[in-house]
This record gives structure tokens, C-alpha cells and sequence, in this order.
């Protein structure tokens, strides 16, 4: 028998001592220059599944805190799967639109977990925009504007053709060629289809009924006529944007057509205007938001906003989070990636979120996601949450000292005369994922400023907001003449006690600048007497 | 007087706060490699008492490296002098790998094989790691529990209930006439798991978890011979088996060479019993039905002392987890966004900068190029990663320079399996024609394409295709959907240009897009003939709707059948884990019975199983390194169409290798200061060394209107990148592999130089000043075709588009908002800093004024 392997193994054992005690004293250095160093905050591999709606911006967070040490490992294979996952306790976390659905739901049951307790954590929000192809002679249209009711037919088979006259009056009587309309859904359990057709259940129940069977909403849509049905976010676009695609039209949340520079339909909603699912808009339209209890959301004031701004298939996106003290997957390490992975994302994450063509969570939201993350720590006390708030977010869409503003909502231009109903259509393209108040409203059509109306100065009535209430200042009545001020996202359970965390700060930094010089002063006098000897 | 010395003590503070942590530095000469011989044995009693030794064999184990390992990290282990495998298995990981015979079981231990060691640091079955309750724990008939007659055993072992003391909770205990044993799997955190059920396993063992099983049972050829990578899993992989910097672990082989067999009565000691079975497969056989073996040599019993006494340790340490960035780092993230060839980069540079007060947070944020490199010149994001020239966004641009800071590419990364279990094929040479006729479909891949016009006489799929099997003997010929096609990206990107352009400079690639056939035969996809190269997005064109047969197919309604086969996706990364997991992204498997609660669902195809893997994709040089993928070597010169061709004989190849990225570098050009450089892919491919997928990536950014701070950073950045960052390594602000350093001699000097040239022109803002953007610049947003609706309606209304220029009021609120992400960013940190400011003024006066008392008593 050859020995060299236990030779190695003694050599590398005697070598180790020495070698540890070496590291000890490289440790107890280290520790004392890099201070900056969680104390081993030993973070432990998290994997969930899920989402393929807020899949892009989610790992794009996921290779932000790899910087950080938190390993995650995120698979979108849909939100049905990732419910399915989470509550046979096979993952850590899922991601998904819609809460679970029960038992009875088509394409399976979708019972919530038996004997997982769980929290539903708000991540980020966007609009399911409507991405199609249709081209007329050649080139592609990427002005299409569709009312509501419209796109309820067009999904539910009861209008085939793009020459037909719903589309053309939505279009303000421009008439596209008979082109027979394709509708692509998503063929897997999508979260993008359970908010689609919670939409379909809720403004259009006399369509989706008889189409559906029954009223409800489904993850699995249904697949009727000529549409197609393609399995995930990325091959609803292929789909779309293949050759055969002359035609087509399907749902993804914003930010796919963005990434592949794909034009959106503009939705017309109540105020009269049609808009595209920018962040800005999307902001808007979550202020009429009604959250429930366990933070899971209530869409019908947006579907139903009034605001000339708003974008009636806004929603949430969120993590299903494990909160229970004897959850079998969770050791501190994984509650610690999940708290830092979160902490990070919910916070400085949101600054992002518009570039990759989401929108950012208001402010109280990120702070009730806070909360939630706070089971994390009730579960496990050695779960690490100090100083992790939200006012530590550099997060410029955050109204610093205002919980309940969004900034976005504040700022967000009005739209162009000529998207208004019964105007333009405005010539510009869609799809670009506007960053700046000025991009958003130049894609909204600056260069189709002819509007009867004339001019865009009303723009800037939104972004005067009293910073106390949260409402505008003195709004000029806008387009649709309804009352539109976007006010705050409203939380069922009310927390009246945020603004002091804003508050004890300021306070504190203000009394930091009055007594520590003095105290400053008095100690260095003192030492300095001590030392030369002088009396006191 | 004192204002000097306020300013002095001032900058002392600054200084103090510059302290740097050590980095860790790259890993040393002694990668530990191993090798180690031993003898194993099957030894049985026969039913006279008489021992014997039935089978010995000298195995010879090697590992190339075993020292400083990461997380994930796979190490070469081979072997030789093994007796032969056979009944391979399709997947040998985890569980899918028992149904085999004579197989090498490699596993993961948490401690050492050292008598000398305390009990608590031994391996033992019960500290190696498995993935699934099967690989630990059965319940057999008494008459076929060959372990109960394992003469190594103890009297304890061999008992009706084994493994453990008494059945636990959750367990159910074995009947009159069964036998069970359980080998528990102890954690780190001194928890055991029963292992007797999917609810008793450690909750990393997950059936699918987000990474496939690493303990394998490997094959040996009939050579005696057998290679395999494994991975190793660390303690932040695999919490439960706890392995890290501080808890040494180990490589456990077992050769399994059958369980021993000690005298026994009743069936299970039969001379020709269960215990003393020989196997049913031949040596160098397949079993991918999946049949049923003989367990005796099986890996199932790899804990049974007599498989387990065989066993081959080999001691691995891992290295010392990275510093990592703080969350609660209070500094505003400085996002670069683009292009992904930068993503490992990224990830290894960006504790190198958050970790240093002196420097900021960096992030990279991935985008398609021409995307970022607009945010950029819009000053949405302070600098872009690009690799090439873009379009600029508009006027008011900036006077964008682009500074070189890394030397990636693509690779085209496979996995191959040779037929008959004779390994991987390493070697895969690919020419642009094969890139061609991947990407244009040309491959009717099945049944369903064959019935496409103008590909029913095209081969299948790759590996039936005469030019391919002339560049690559000894594949096999069996056609598969994946091998059809080759994975690619759905967005628009760099790469894809590249890839076009070298279709584009081959003459035999370019006279087959064109409509020449190939030698043999074989035509473009009309879809994509006189497709108009290069492109940076490539278009999904096959329009064929096969006649479907099948229902489930029928159900889903007339799609084409070819796009959902190549499926292209939004990340190279995703491609980079599909090949390595062996995983097609075909969207072509049906699944569901057709009801209203189980419609049918196209959805992912199958992995395929090991043996008989073929799939291509193509991935950044970054990933493919990171993963260990093997990747082609491309075809360099140009050899213009002519007849058929049987051998490589006369084509020069040149795979990814740093040598071949500097030959592609030597040949790029600049045209002026700041400027991208041109990697002409005609130059490239005369230089016959250079490897044509070579990219540079720039850090583009506005020489003119940026705010000092952020052109400062952004310089700081460039520099930085172009020297620490360039020093290969795999520790926190190293090069990773995959990339070609930048030096300031050399190869790549050009580049430096140019680098440091923009870095110094972003620093001063040379650029010419911004002229305030037109008024019209929105009519160029949506470009010509956008407004192809008003078109449409020629009898459209007032649809004229009046560029009516913008309006003073609109002013104000639009300076606001362009730079919103960045002067926000500082206005929210002014009053802090002021704050902060003050603070520090208030407190410097009275030191200010102790010290000069202190003074003035001396």
C-alpha cells in the first residue's frame, strides 16, 4: 500500500496548528482593520423559485448582494410552481403576483402550506403590459392604443381582427389592415395571468364569464380559438417577435418588451387618457391601492384610478417569506440571507427599478416589508436586524420624511394631449422604459403636441406636493376632469408611529451639533489639564 | 495661521479613515494535488468456512487539486486499475446513479480519515453527504440483506435493525421478515437526520433543489480507467454538511467491488444468493432503460463495511471566504450598466472597491449595450459597459470616449458525450458554416421539420451532418432535437454581432446563407436565406407549422415548430447553466392529458442523460470558465466553398485561450484619441492565431456635462480597473479567468495607453461642451416606421407631426428629471454631509484650541 497520501495528511496536519495559530492572529488583525465586516455574519445559501414577471429585476438584485456574500439562487419557472414549491417546503422562498388561491383552481389545487407559517413581503410593482406585432406594409406599428373592453374581446376571442372598428376607435379612427389577431398566454402557471385575468374578473366579468366557464381568476389561462400558448416571460416574447408573429399580441410585465425595445399598448383609463405602464405611471396608479391585513393587495381602485396618469394593470409582485421559529428549511444563516438580501432590495434595490422598466416601491410599503422581515428575527433572536431601516435606503424615489409619499406619483408628468381619447394618436414609439420625467413625457408624445388643448405646462401641477399631507398643492384639475391627485398607497392597518423614526433622527442629529462640541471641548480641556499637570 | 492647521488636522482625519483591509491573494503554487494506491478486495466464506479472495484489484486515485477550494468549485478526479463498470447509468449523480454496477462512488465528507483524530473529526457514512434517503437507508427482505452477512461487520451491524440503536421517531420499523438499516447523516450543528424518509433528509437535500446532486457514482471503462469533475459543496452551499475554511473535509472514494459474504444459512448465503451475485451487465455496457442490477454491486451498499473498508480518502481544505461588502454600507451604489461579458469581472472587482473608504460601491448592472450606452449619455448611469461603438442618443451626448477595460468574448461552450461510455469529447472544432447552419435553423431536427420545405433533405440534426463528422470523428449519429440547434440570446447584444460578422467574413458560411448548398448537399433554411449580416439581435424568422399528429401538439394551436427548438433566452448565464446541467432550453416537451384541469402544456425539454449529452450554446468566456464548460474551437481561415472534405486537415483552429485573445488584440485599430478600437473580424481571421470570438469591453462615458464627483469616480474606475483589476486571480478585486489582462507592455499596451487617455479626458471634461439639445430631438426617439399606424390611415386626420418646440415652463421640471437619479442622489446626502461637516468643524475649534494651549505651555 502506498503511504503518501497519509504522509500528506500528517504533514498537513502538524502544518495546520501552526498555521491556525498564525490565522488566529491574521483573523484578530484583520477584524480589527475591517471593521466593516458583518462579525461573520455567516450567511448560508438560499434558493427559491417562482416569478418570472419580477425575474429581471430580481437577479439583477441577486448579483447586487452577491457583493455581500448572500448566495441566492432564484429559478423562475413560474409563480404557480413557485407556491407549489414553497408550501411542500422545498425551497426557502417563492416569488409570486397572486396569493394562494385554494383548492379548486384550475390546472391543480393551490393549497396554502399546511405547516409552513409564512408572510407575504411586497418587492417590487409594475404594470403587465400588452406587447404585439402588427406590421402594415412592412413596417411595425408601435403606436397601438387599446381600450379596456377592447383588449377583454381581444382575449377572450370576441374580436379576431385588427381592422376591426373597436380598434379603430381606439385609435381615433386610424384603421389598420385585416390582419387576424393572435393572442399569446402564458401556457405554464403564471402570476402574470392570475393579475390578467383578476383584471378580465373584475372589470369585464360579462366577457371573461362565458369565457372562462365561471367567475374567478385562473394561473393557467384559458386556451381557446387561435391563441398560443408559450411557457414563461421569455417565450411570450419570442413568440411575439418571431416572423410569424404579424399579429400577435400577449401579456409581460414591462420590462420584457423594454429589454428587447418592443413597443407596449397604451391602456386608456378612466380619466380618458391612454398611457404606457411607465414607472411614473405605474406609481400613480398603485397610490389607489388598498392593501389588505397580510400586505396581499386589493386592485380595484387601481384598475378603476382616475387619475389622468394612471395605468390600470399596475400591481405587486411579491416574496412569500418563511416566518415560522421551527421552519425546517430555515437555520440562522438562511434568515440572515434572507433579512440582508431583502433589506437590500426592498431599500437601495427600488432605485433601480424604473431602468429595468419596474416601479418602485412607495415608501410605507418598503417599511412594511420591514415589519415582515421582522419575523425573521421573532423566529430566530440571533438573526442580526440592527440598523437595518428605511432610513438607510439611498433611495432617491423615497420622500425623505414623508412615509406615505411617492415621489414618482409626485413628479410624473401628464400625459400628452393627443393620447387623450377622442385625440391623436400620438406618433411616438413605446417601450423605452422612460428614466426621467422628461423622457417620459417626450415618449408620451411631445412631438404630437397639437392637441386642442395645446401646450403641456399642466405637466408640472403634479410635482408641488404639500410635504405634510401628501397631496398636491393647489392641482390644477387635469384632463379627465375628474378630481386626479394621486395620494398616498393606503395600508389597511394603519402606522401612525413611522414618521417618528424620521423624527428621533433629526432630533438626534440636531442635538449632536449643539452638545458635542461643548462635551468635546470640556473632555480635551480636561485631559489636556491632566496631562500638563494643571488644576482643575 | 490656525485655519492651516485645521485644515491640516482635517486632512490627518481623512487619512486615518483610508485604512485598508487585506485582500486575499491569489492562490499559491501548492494546489495539493493528490494521488494515493490501494489494494481492494472482495472476500467471501464459503459455506465450509473457507475464506477467499474473489477479486482484488491496485486502484491508483488521483485529484488535481485539493487545496483553497471554493464553494462550487470542481476538482479532476481519475483513476485507474478499477475493475470495469457496467449497466451505466443515463445520470450518475445522486440516486439515478444506483441502478449501475461496479461503479466509483465519490463522495463529500465533513472530517478526516485519521485514527489519530478524535472521534467528532473522523468521516464516517454518517458525515458523508447524499442527496437522497435511498443512498442511505433500506428495508429488504432479510433473505436479500446482503449487508447482514457483511463478514466486516460488526455482530451490531448485522442485526434486523441496524445503523442506529433503536428505530426513531418517524421511522417505521421493519417486518417479521425484513431488515432495516439506516445510516443517519450527522450535520455540522450536531443534528441527526434518520434519513429514513424525503422529511428525515437535512432540508439541502430537497428533491429539486437549485443544484443538481454533486456525490456521483463515476464508470470505469474496460480499461480499468475512469475521469470525472466533482464538485464541492461549502458550508454556504451546504450548510448541514458545514464545509469550510475551518471544518476540514474530505473526498471519500469507494471502488465498489461487490459486498463480501461471510457463511450463513438460508437463501441469502446460496452460492449463487444475492450476497455472492456477480452483476447482470456486461463490462462497458450501458443500462439507460434504467433496469434492475444486482445490489450486491451496486452502489447502494457503499456504507456496508465491506465496500466502505475500500474507501480512498483524500483531505481537501477550503479557502478563506472572500471579504465581502457590508449591507449596511451607508454609501450611495455607483451602477455602471451593460453588456454581460462583464459579469464575472464584476462580481470578483466589487468588494476590491466597497471595501476601501477611499473608493465608492460599485455595481454593474446588465443591460444589452446600446441600452446602457444611451443611459449613459443621457447621465442615467455615470458609465457603460460596451463592446463596440454604439449609436449615439442624441445631441446633447457628452462627447462620449470609450476606455478599454477588459479583453473577454463569447465562446461557443458544449457538452458531448463520445458513444459507447468512452468520456467527453473535448476537442469540438466548429467552423462558421456548422455556426450558419445552427443558427439559421437549416436543421429539421425531428420529424416535425422534415416536412419544411427546402429541409427534407438536410440531416437531422448536427452530429448526422457529413462536415460536421469530417471536423469531429467519433461522435455518434443518433439525431436529437438539441443537437439542432444552438442556444443563443433573444436580446440585442454585441455578441450576437460578432458572432454574425464571422458568419458574415466566411466565404463558405456567407455561400450558404446566400443559397449555395454545402458540399454534401445540405441548403439554407429559406427563412433566413440572404439574411442581411451582421446584427446585433438575431430574428426568430422560421415561419413552418409542421401538420401536427400529435394531439397535445394539435392543442396548442399551429405555432412553428423551429423557433420553439432554438427558444433563445435574456442571459448568457442561463445558457451557461443549461450546459452544464446538460439541460436543452427547447420548449418542445408536451406535457398534461388534455383535460380542462391538465391541459395540454408545451413546456422545457428533458435533460439529457449522461452518455449521451450533446448540446451547444453560447456563453461569455467568463461563464464558461466559471463553470468549467468546454468550449469550441472556431475555424480561422477562410477557405472559400469547394468540394467535400473528410479530416480538419487544411483549417486552422483557434480556441479561447489567452494567447489567441492577444493575437486577436494585436490586430485592432483606433482612429483616434478615445475611440473604440476596431477588432476587424478579416484582420482577425488572417492573423490565423487569434481567436475570432475575442471582444473588448469599454467603459464608455461623457467627457463633457458631467458633475465633477461623478467624473472623478468614474476616471478613479478606470484606472483602477485597468491595473489592480487586471492581476489574474481569483480573490476579491482580481481578474478572473476568461479574460485577457490589460498590461502597460505588451500585447494590450495600446489599450492601456488609450485607457488612461480617457480616464484623464473624463477626469477634466475636455469635451466639448454640450450644446443645449434641439428642440426636436423627440422626433428622432421613435425613428422612422414608428409612426407607420398614422401611415396606415392616409386619410389620417391632424395627425401631422408639428415638432412644436418645447415650452419654457416645461423647463424647470425637465432638468429635474434627466438627472434626477444623480443629483438626487448627492442632494440626498448634502444635508448629512453638511451635518457631518459641521459637526466636524465644531469639534476641531476646541481641539483646535486646546492643542495651540497645549503649545503655548511648552
Amino acid at each position: 500500500m502506498n503511504l503518501s497520501g497519509t504522509h500528506a495528511r500528517r504533514r498537513s496536519a502538524g502544518g495546520r496548528s501552526a498555521l491556525s495559530a498564525l490565522g488566529m492572529i491574521a483573523l484578530s488583525i484583520t477584524v480589527l482593520l475591517a471593521s466593516e465586516r458583518p462579525a461573520d455574519a455567516a450567511y448560508a445559501q438560499i434558493e427559491g423559485s417562482g416569478s418570472t414577471w419580477s425575474k429581471l429585476i430580481v437577479d439583477q438584485w441577486i448579483s447586487d448582494v452577491s457583493a455581500n456574500g448572500i448566495k441566492v439562487v432564484f429559478t423562475g419557472n413560474g409563480s404557480s410552481a413557485g407556491r407549489r414549491a414553497f408550501a411542500a417546503g422545498t425551497s426557502d422562498f417563492g416569488i409570486t403576483e397572486v396569493p394562494y388561491q385554494g383548492s379548486g383552481a384550475q390546472g391543480g389545487d393551490d393549497p396554502p402550506p399546511k405547516n409552513r407559517s409564512f408572510a407575504y413581503l411586497p418587492i417590487v410593482a409594475g404594470g403587465t403590459a400588452f406587447t404585439y406585432q402588427v406590421r402594415v406594409n412592412g413596417k411595425q406599428v408601435k403606436n397601438l392604443r387599446l381600450s379596456g373592453e377592447t383588449i377583454a374581446k381581444i382575449f377572450t376571442n370576441k374580436i379576431t381582427n385588427w381592422n376591426d372598428p373597436a380598434i379603430t376607435k381606439d385609435n381615433n379612427g386610424t384603421k389598420l389592415p385585416s390582419l387576424q389577431i393572435i393572442p399569446v398566454h402564458r401556457s405554464d402557471g403564471s402570476g402574470t395571468t392570475a393579475q390578467f385575468t383578476t383584471w378580465l374578473n373584475s372589470e369585464y366579468s360579462s366577457l371573461w364569464k362565458p369565457f372562462f366557464g365561471r367567475s374567478g381568476i385562473t394561473s393557467y389561462y384559458p386556451s381557446k380559438g387561435r391563441s398560443i400558448g408559450a411557457n414563461g416571460s421569455d417565450q411570450v416574447m419570442n413568440t411575439i417577435s418571431a416572423a410569424q408573429g404579424n399579429g400577435t399580441i400577449g401579456y409581460v410585465e414591462y420590462a420584457y418588451p423594454v429589454r428587447k425595445s418592443y413597443p407596449v399598448v397604451k391602456v386608456l383609463n378612466k380619466a380618458g387618457y391612454f398611457v404606457e405602464p411607465t414607472q411614473y405611471n405605474v406609481a400613480v396608479a398603485l397610490t389607489k391601492a388598498r392593501l389588505n391585513q397580510d400586505l396581499t393587495q386589493n386592485l380595484t381602485g387601481v384598475y378603476r384610478g382616475d387619475d389622468s396618469r394612471t395605468y390600470p394593470l399596475s400591481s405587486y409582485s411579491y416574496m412569500l417569506l418563511p416566518t415560522g421559529a421551527k421552519d425546517k428549511r430555515m437555520s440562522t444563516s438562511r434568515r440572515q440571507s434572507l433579512a440582508d438580501f431583502m433589506f437590500y432590495s426592498l431599500c437601495e434595490g427600488q432605485s433601480k427599478a424604473g431602468k429595468f422598466g419596474y416601479s418602485p416601491l412607495p415608501l410605507n410599503l418598503v417599511q412594511a416589508g420591514f415589519d415582515q422581515l421582522g419575523k425573521l428575527k421573532k423566529a430566530d433572536k440571533n438573526v442580526n436586524l440592527e440598523n437595518r431601516s428605511v432610513t438607510q435606503c439611498n433611495n432617491p424615489t423615497f420622500v425623505a420624511g414623508n412615509l406615505k409619499a411617492n415621489k414618482l406619483a409626485q413628479v410624473a408628468p401628464k400625459p400628452a394631449d393627443c393620447d387623450k381619447l377622442g385625440a391623436g394618436p400620438c406618433t411616438t414609439g413605446t417601450g423605452a422604459a422612460p428614466t426621467s420625467v422628461s423622457d417620459a413625457k417626450n415618449g408620451g408624445g411631445a412631438a404630437g403636441g397639437t392637441g386642442p388643448d395645446g401646450g403641456d405646462d399642466a405637466a408640472s401641477g403634479g410635482a408641488e406636493v404639500d410635504p405634510d399631507t401628501g397631496l398636491p398643492v393647489g392641482s390644477a384639475a387635469q384632463g379627465g376632469g375628474a378630481a386626479s391627485v394621486a395620494v398616498q398607497t393606503e395600508l389597511v392597518a394603519g402606522r401612525a408611529g413611522d414618521d417618528k423614526v424620521f423624527g428621533a433622527l433629526a432630533v438626534a442629529e440636531l442635538l449632536a451639533i449643539v452638545v458635542a462640541p461643548g462635551l468635546v471641548a470640556v473632555y480635551l480641556s480636561r485631559r489636556t489639564r491632566r496631562r500638563t499637570g494643571t488644576p482643575a | 495661521m490656525s485655519r492651516r492647521r485645521i485644515a491640516l488636522l482635517l486632512g490627518v482625519l481623512v487619512v486615518a479613515t483610508f485604512v485598508t483591509s487585506s485582500t486575499v491573494t491569489a492562490a499559491g503554487d501548492d494546489v495539493g494535488a493528490f494521488s494515493q494506491k490501494k489494494t481492494v478486495t472482495r472476500e467471501n466464506v464459503d459455506a465450509f468456512g473457507n475464506a477467499s479472495t474473489v477479486d482484488s484489484q491496485d486502484v491508483t486515485l488521483e485529484v488535481d487539486h485539493t487545496k483553497n477550494l471554493q464553494g462550487r468549485e470542481r476538482v479532476q478526479v481519475s483513476w485507474s486499475g478499477a475493475r470495469a463498470s457496467a449497466g451505466r447509468a443515463t445520470n450518475p449523480y445522486g440516486e439515478n446513479g444506483l441502478a449501475q454496477e461496479y461503479p466509483m462512488v465519490i463522495l463529500q465528507c465533513r472530517g478526516r480519515d485519521d485514527s489519530s483524530l478524535s472521534a467528532g473529526k473522523r468521516l464516517s457514512p454518517e458525515t458523508c453527504w447524499t442527496s437522497s434517503r435511498q443512498q442511505r437507508s433500506q428495508v429488504a427482505d432479510t433473505s436479500a440483506a446482503v449487508w447482514r452477512l457483511d463478514p466486516f461487520a460488526t455482530e451490531a451491524d448485522r442485526g434486523q435493525v441496524s445503523g442506529v440503536s433503536k428505530v426513531p421517531a418517524g421511522c417505521s420499523s421493519p417486518g417479521a421478515d425484513s431488515s432495516l438499516h439506516l445510516t443517519p447523516f450527522k450535520a455540522a450543528n450536531g443534528k441527526v437526520y434518520p434519513a429514513c424518509s424525503n422529511d428525515t433528509m437535512p432540508p439541502e437535500a430537497a428533491i429539486d433543489g437549485a443544484f443538481p446532486p454533486a456525490e456521483q457514482a463515476a464508470y470505469t471503462g474496460v480499461d480499468g480507467k475512469g475521469e470525472t469533475s466533482f464538485e464541492v459543496r461549502s458550508s454556504i452551499e451546504n450548510e448541514s454538511l458545514g464545509c469550510n475554511e475551518s471544518t476540514p473535509c474530505s473526498i471519500v472514494a469507494v471502488p465498489i467491488m461487490g459486498t463480501s459474504c461471510a457463511r450463513g444459512t438460508g437463501d441469502l448465503a446460496d452460492t449463487n444468493g444475492p450476497c455472492r451475485a456477480k452483476g447482470q451487465f456486461a463490462p462497458g455496457s450501458s443500462n439507460f432503460s434504467g433496469l434492475g442490477v444486482d445490489d450486491a454491486v451496486s452502489p447502494l451498499y457503499w456504507w456496508a463495511e465491506s465496500n466502505w473498508r475500500n474507501r480512498i480518502s483524500v483531505p481537501i481544505t477550503f479557502g478563506a471566504s472572500p471579504n465581502v461588502c457590508n449591507v449596511l454600507d451607508s454609501r450611495a451604489p455607483v451602477g455602471f450598466y451593460g453588456t454581460e461579458l462583464m459579469s464575472q469581472a464584476a462580481l470578483q472587482w466589487a468588494p476590491a472597491y466597497c471595501l476601501r473608504k477611499d473608493r465608492f460601491r460599485f455595481q454593474h448592472n446588465v443591460q444589452p449595450d446600446q441600452a446602457s450606452f444611451t443611459l449613459m449619455e443621457q447621465k442615467e448611469a455615470p458609465g457603460a459597459f460596451v463592446s463596440g461603438a454604439q449609436e449615439d442618443a442624441g445631441e446633447d451626448n457628452g462627447s462620449p470616449e470609450y476606455a478599454p477595460t477588459a479583453v473577454t468574448g463569447f465562446a461557443v461552450s458544449y457538452v458531448m458525450d463520445r458513444p459507447d461510455n468512452a468520456g467527453e469529447d473535448s476537442d469540438l472544432k466548429l467552423n462558421a458554416r456548422l455556426i450558419a447552419k445552427l443558427l439559421t435553423q437549416s436543421y429539421p431536427a425531428s420529424a416535425f421539420g422534415k416536412d419544411h420545405p427546402g429541409l427534407g433533405d438536410n440531416p437531422l440534426s448536427i452530429n448526422q451532418d457529413p462536415e460536421f463528422k469530417a471536423l469531429n470523428p467519433g461522435l455518434d449519429s443518433i439525431a436529437r432535437e438539441a443537437a439542432a440547434v444552438i442556444m443563443s440570446l433573444s436580446e440585442s447584444s454585441d455578441v450576437v454581432k460578432a458572432i454574425s460578422q464571422y458568419i458574415a467574413t466566411d466565404p463558405e458560411a456567407s455561400a450558404f446563407i446566400a443559397g449555395k448548398a454545402d458540399p454534401w448537399g445540405m441548403t439554407v433554411n429559406p427563412s433566413y436565406k440572404d439574411i442581411s449580416l451582421p446584427v446585433s439581435e438575431w430574428p426568430l424568422l422560421d415561419e413552418f407549422i409542421p401538420v401536427m399528429k400529435d394531439d397535445c401538439l394539435k392543442a396548442n394551436n399551429d405555432t412553428p415548430y423551429l423557433p420553439r427548438l432554438a427558444a433563445p433566452v435574456t442571459s448568457f448565464r442561463k445558457i451557461a447553466e443549461a450546459v452544464l446541467d446538460a439541460w436543452p432550453l427547447a420548449q418542445t416537451r408536451c406535457t398534461g392529458i388534455g383535460t380542462d384541469l391538465s391541459p395540454y402544456v408545451l413546456g422545457r425539454s428533458e435533460r439529457q442523460g449522461v452518455g449521451a449529452r450533446m448540446l451547444l450554446g453560447v456563453t461569455t468566456l467568463g461563464d464558461a470558465e466559471r463553470f468549467g464548460l468546454r468550449t469550441a474551437s472556431l475555424q480561422t481561415s477562410q477557405i472559400p466553398p469547394g468540394g467535400t472534405f473528410s479530416s480538419a486537415a487544411g483549417r486552422t483552429f483557434v480556441g479561447p485561450t489567452r494567447a489567441g485573445m492577444a493575437a486577436a488584440v494585436k490586430t485592432a485599430e483606433q482612429a483616434k484619441r478615445g475611440a473604440p478600437f476596431t477588432l476587424d473580424m478579416e484582420k482577425v481571421r488572417r492573423s490565423k492565431g487569434a481567436y475570432p470570438g475575442t471582444l473588448i469591453v469599454y467603459t464608455a462615458a461623457r467627457t463633457a456635462g458631467l458633475e465633477k464627483s461623478t467624473a472623478r469616480t468614474v476616471a478613479g474606475f478606470v484606472r483602477t480597473a485597468t491595473t489592480e483589476g487586471q492581476r489574474p486571480g481569483s480573490g476579491n478585486g482580481f481578474l478572473p479567468s476568461g479574460y485577457l489582462p490589460i498590461t502597460r507592455a505588451g500585447t494590450t499596451a495600446a489599450l492601456f495607453t488609450s485607457a488612461q487617455q480617457v480616464a484623464a479626458d473624463i477626469e477634466g471634461q475636455v469635451g466639448e461642451t454640450a450644446t443645449q439639445a434641439p428642440a426636436d430631438t423627440s422626433a428622432g426617439i421613435g425613428g422612422p416606421g414608428t409612426d407607420a399606424l398614422t401611415d396606415a390611415a392616409a386619410t389620417g386626420d391632424d395627425a401631422a407631426t408639428d415638432d412644436a418646440p418645447k415650452q419654457a415652463t416645461s423647463d424647470q421640471l425637465e432638468s429635474l428629471g434627466s438627472t434626477a437619479s444623480l443629483t438626487s442622489t448627492l442632494a440626498a446626502w448634502a444635508l448629512p454631509l453638511l451635518v457631518l461637516l459641521g459637526l466636524a468643524a465644531g469639534l476641531a475649534g476646541p481641539a483646535m484650541r486646546v492643542l495651540a494651549a497645549r503649545r503655548r505651555l511648552r
